[in-house]
């Protein structure tokens, strides 16, 4: 007796089976298909490529702990610095300009250079206090006892400005520092040490046919430059086709997950590989997703093409979306009419 | 695997064979407003701390599984806490997981509904809401949720079909609402 397919199921008002995805569904207006359609846009995820493989391994090795702070500290941290700051530049400021006054207001000091840096400690004392008739030396050393204890801040600064300003008096005139030197010229380029690792993965993959060989290189290459190599992709690229050489399909389909691929040149290739992977292991939904990134913008009728189109139809036959199979076939059977799977689709469309 | 000399896989071979795996797991278990780079980060760091009391009882991908769901976990309820205070940092991230061959119109739509999903999924029990998500989002067969969440077959079944009936009568109730 022949089994009810999904859209008969349907038909009759009966529920898909638990064991068949609601992904996989052909789109209508059922709640199962709603809840499909809508389950569907929640699985594209970022796929994690080896830009970020690179980051996270770069942060698990150096041991650093990213956490990110709640609002509430940001806030408070902010406001703290922003208002540390302007009592930090309100000090500086009166500071600065304090002692200028005083000096222009002292009398025409002695050329001792010692009075001149006790003038700059007493910079807080109001000019008005130091009285122009009074000798410089004597009132000029009591106003640091007269300095309130509250300040401390701003003693610091005095201090400091006074230290600079005894340090410009002593100090030669800074030299003018030779430019840096350039840095030192690195040895053989890694980059054409990788290209050297990956050409001979590469030769040994498709000139010998040994893809083990292709694999040990390609483990020679990632011991070496992990995932931070200028030609990772490459090199990732290399892996996926000798594992699939080697039949190691759950392999090469988990880095093939892990990337993300243009439908145009070489990503066409690798695309219609995971496409054809994802629904060999039963992930429809995600299969036809690369199927229709492939066949979305008139793509040229070339094996990529035809696999895409017979794997989208297979797909979709298989979905109960008998509709849409049927045109993919016979899109197939009108671009290819000698094509690998013609056969195979002529016999689907009689069945 | 790469191990050491004690027989315990170290953690560079580990992150290299696993972390796309686990990167997949953590996206979809704690939604669109996480910060993958950040949970698988965070994932690897927790694995760094267990691995010496890793016996190789279960397998790798099974520990490996645990540790992405209780962080994965966490980060939804410190997600839902940061929610009270400011929406920015979800706007801010979803920026960044908008696959680059959608229009805008369709990534909008996409978004809006992938939103609606975890509005769902986030009501439904963790038991629940795990395996529908390892079922429909990351294709995964009903034997393989069951080794990776160490849930009998059948219970994965049971609670698949539990979860689809709440996910359903959600989606009723969100397109009522919308008509």
């Amino acid at each position: 007796m022949k089994q009810p397919t999904t859209t008969d199921r349907r038909k009759s008002g009966e529920r898909t089976p638990v064991r068949e995805r609601w992904t996989a569904q052909p789109p209508g207006a059922s709640d199962e298909a709603v809840a499909g359609a809508m389950l569907r846009s929640a699985a594209l995820v970022r796929p994690f490529g080896a830009k970020e493989l690179a980051e996270v391994g770069a942060r698990l090795r150096s041991k650093e702990r990213f956490r990110p702070r709640p609002l509430a500290l940001q806030l408070a941290i902010a406001s703290s610095l922003v208002l540390f700051g302007g009592v930090l530049s309100a000090a500086v400021s009166h500071v600065l300009r304090a002692p200028s006054q005083d000096r222009r207001d002292l009398p025409v000091a002695p050329p001792a250079s010692k009075p001149v840096r006790h003038a700059s400690l007493g910079s807080s004392r109001p000019a008005s206090v130091i009285s122009p008739a009074l000798p410089a030396a004597e009132p000029l050393s009591e106003p640091t006892r007269e300095l309130p204890a509250t300040r401390p801040v701003v003693m610091r600064l005095n201090r400091a400005v006074a230290m600079r300003e005894r340090t410009e008096a002593v100090a030669p005139a800074p030299s003018i520092e030779p430019p840096l030197a350039p840095p030192p010229a690195a040895g053989p380029s890694s980059l054409a040490q990788e290209s050297r690792i990956l050409a001979r993965a590469i030769a040994e993959l498709r000139q010998e046919g040994d893809a083990e060989q292709a694999l040990a290189i390609l483990d020679q290459h990632r011991a070496e430059f992990g995932t931070n190599g200028v030609l990772t992709s490459e090199a990732n690229a290399t892996r996926i086709e000798a594992l699939l050489q080697l039949g190691h399909h759950v392999q090469a389909l988990a880095l093939l997950d892990a990337q993300s691929f243009s439908a145009t040149g070489v990503g066409r290739e690798m695309l219609v590989a995971r496409a054809e992977l994802r629904a060999d292991r039963g992930r429809r939904a995600s299969a036809l997703h690369d199927f229709d990134l492939l066949l979305r913008a008139d793509p040229p009728a070339d094996f990529v093409t035809e696999r895409a189109l017979y794997g989208r139809a297979v797909c979709r036959g298989k979905a109960g979306n008998w509709e849409e199979a049927r045109k993919d076939f016979e899109h197939y059977l009108a671009t290819f009419p000698d094509g690998k799977f013609a056969d195979k689709t002529r016999a689907a469309m009689n069945r | 695997m790469a191990e050491g000399s004690s027989g315990i896989p170290n953690l560079d071979a580990l992150y290299r064979a696993h972390a796309p795996a686990v990167a997949r797991w953590a996206a979809k278990l704690a939604g669109p407003c996480a910060d993958v780079e950040d949970l698988v980060h965070e994932i690897f760091l927790v694995a760094r701390r267990l691995l010496p009391d890793f016996r190789g009882e279960a397998k790798v991908t099974t520990w490996l599984y645990r540790i992405t769901e209780r962080v994965a976990l966490e980060n939804r309820r410190k997600d839902r806490f940061r929610r009270w205070f400011s929406h920015a940092r979800r706007a801010e991230i979803e920026e960044t997981i908008s696959p680059p061959h959608l229009t805008p119109v369709d990534e909008l739509e996409r978004r809006q509904s992938s939103e609606t999903v975890y509005r769902i999924l986030d009501r439904m029990p963790d038991k629940y809401r795990t395996v529908i998500i390892l079922f429909e989002l990351e294709e995964l067969s009903g034997e393989e949720i069951a080794a990776l969440t160490g849930l009998k077959v059948a219970t994965v079944w049971v609670h698949l079909h539990r979860a689809r009936e709440r996910f359903l009568a959600e989606v009723r109730r969100v397109s009522r609402r919308s008509t």
